[in-house]
């Protein structure tokens, strides 16, 4: 047997799920999504340094190689209807946190609303874990790479939690406080993620750079959201996120305050791309050097406020 | 503590007593002996796990057997007619995409997702949809040609 004994809780709406949050609060619980990250986590490891999964954690960190203290007791959420689904109104864009990675690509919503999110689910892992992870496991899990994680932050993405408590929002760039590490308290779980609509007038773009194009970890990657002014030359608003350069995604706000307000052009694009790379803090690990990672950031940077610009362009 | 769940394999309802923490892998191997169903790596890198759950390419490694229940399970066992092979079968033994074979039960589902999803993929369709699924003797190129000329096998027959 592979997996250490657990026991497996299968509720149907989100109230039972925090009900059974607050009953378990004193046992070792274990939210199950897709499982993708989980079950890896959990099971016993043949080889002591088998796999070091985590982008951006310092090597000395504990985090990637020790297996996690197995859980007594597992909350599956797949058999709830209300965590699933993609929704849209007047004013925001809905994402139930069950939404697994393969919807987010297949939605027409997700691509024509939020083009970076719908990049960087392409991305991640490969067609069978895209089947099985969701959104919402890919950003509790918060790795500083997460494919989707990093979009959100660029979209201003809105995390809601629910608990026995009540409910809370909370903005996607502060959610991760370190490489697995979020202000999520005990008893909450994600619910839905929310967008902010936007008329036109704006485009986004995720890249990420790695060593193959399926099942891989970014060494870095980037994502962007560009808010145009009415004469389509001023950036009225701009969002830059960085992935696989620090213990959580990063804000490029250095970028970010010098783009605002300005009119978009090569040099100016050029300009934030090498701020960006000075908000970067990366480290040196398996995966690439401190150095390599800090000249791709510039570069990957600029490609995407490009190709952010073009779909901004595009849409008018 | 066992939990009774009803496993619905290849169109067949089971019922069984299973442990929480039992991998749907291992009841398929193990308690229904459907053993065409490899396993490999078991942390969702190499596919050779890959079943059908309500025809959607799954690791049966990294999903409960309980999380199965209740929904429609298809493996390799699953897709001939009687003695009557898949065209995906008889395409990737025609194209030689079959060397020492253990990937191969997961290619074919993947293949078979793909092509009832789309029956007229590219050559860069089948590589993507087959990215999660690792063959370490072939170069994948006979598998590409074996799904390729099975697309156009299925297309002819309706």
């Amino acid at each position: 047997m592979v997996l250490p004994r657990f026991e497996v809780i299968e509720p149907k709406t989100i109230s039972e799920v925090c009900i059974e949050l607050a009953r378990l609060k004193n046992s070792n619980v274990r939210l199950l999504a897709g499982g993708t990250d989980l079950f890896v986590d959990i099971r016993k490891k043949i080889l002591p340094e088998h796999l070091p999964r985590c982008s951006g954690c310092p090597p000395e960190s504990n985090d990637p190689q020790v297996p996690m203290k197995p859980p007594e007791f597992l909350i599956s959420l797949s058999r709830i209807n209300e965590l699933k689904g993609i929704y849209v109104d007047e004013s925001t864009i809905s994402i139930g946190a069950m939404t697994t990675i393969t919807e987010l690509t297949e939605s027409d919503i997700i691509g024509k609303y939020l083009g970076a999110l719908a990049q960087g689910a392409d991305s991640l892992g490969s067609p069978l874990v895209r089947n099985r992870g969701t959104i919402g496991g890919n950003i509790a899990n918060a790795r500083p790479a997460a494919d989707t994680f990093i979009p959100a932050v660029a979209l201003e993405g809105t995390i809601c939690v629910s608990s026995s408590d009540g409910n809370r929002e909370i903005p996607a760039d502060s959610f991760a406080e370190g490489p697995g590490q979020t202000v999520l308290k005990k008893n909450e779980f994600i619910t839905h993620l929310i967008f902010e609509k936007y008329r036109n007038k704006y485009g986004s773009a995720y890249q990420k750079l790695a060593n193959r194009k399926a099942l891989e970890i970014s060494t870095i990657s980037v994502g962007a959201f560009l808010l145009l002014s009415d004469d389509l030359k001023g950036i009225e608003k701009a969002r830059i996120a960085l992935g696989a350069v620090g213990p959580t995604p990063i804000l490029a706000t250095n970028a970010m305050n010098y783009l605002q307000g300005k009119e978009h052009a090569e040099s100016i694009f050029n300009e934030a791309s090498k701020l960006a790379a000075k908000d970067a803090k990366p480290i040196t690990d398996h995966r690439s050097s401190r150095e390599y990672r800090l000249e791709m950031v510039e570069v990957i940077t600029k490609r995407v406020l490009d190709f952010a610009l073009k779909r901004a362009l595009k849409r008018n | 503590m066992k939990k009774h769940i009803t496993l619905n394999v290849n169109g067949k309802d089971h019922e069984l007593l299973v442990e929480d923490n039992r991998l749907l892998v291992d009841v398929i191997r193990e308690d229904l002996h459907l053993t065409g169903t490899k396993k490999g790596c078991g942390i969702g890198d190499c596919g050779v796990c890959t079943v059908l759950m309500d025809g959607v390419p799954t690791f049966s490694c990294l999903v409960l057997a309980i999380q199965a229940s209740g929904s429609e399970i298809v493996t390799i066992e699953g897709i001939s007619d009687g003695n009557d092979l898949h065209p995906l079968q008889q395409a990737f033994i025609d194209h030689g995409a079959v060397q020492c074979g253990f990937c191969t039960s997961g290619m074919i589902l993947s293949s078979l997702a793909l092509l009832n999803k789309n029956p007229s993929p590219t050559e860069k369709d089948i590589r993507k949809a087959l990215s999660g699924n690792l063959c370490r003797c072939t170069g994948y190129q006979k598998i590409v040609d074996a799904v390729l000329a099975a697309a156009e096998i299925m297309r002819a027959e309706g």
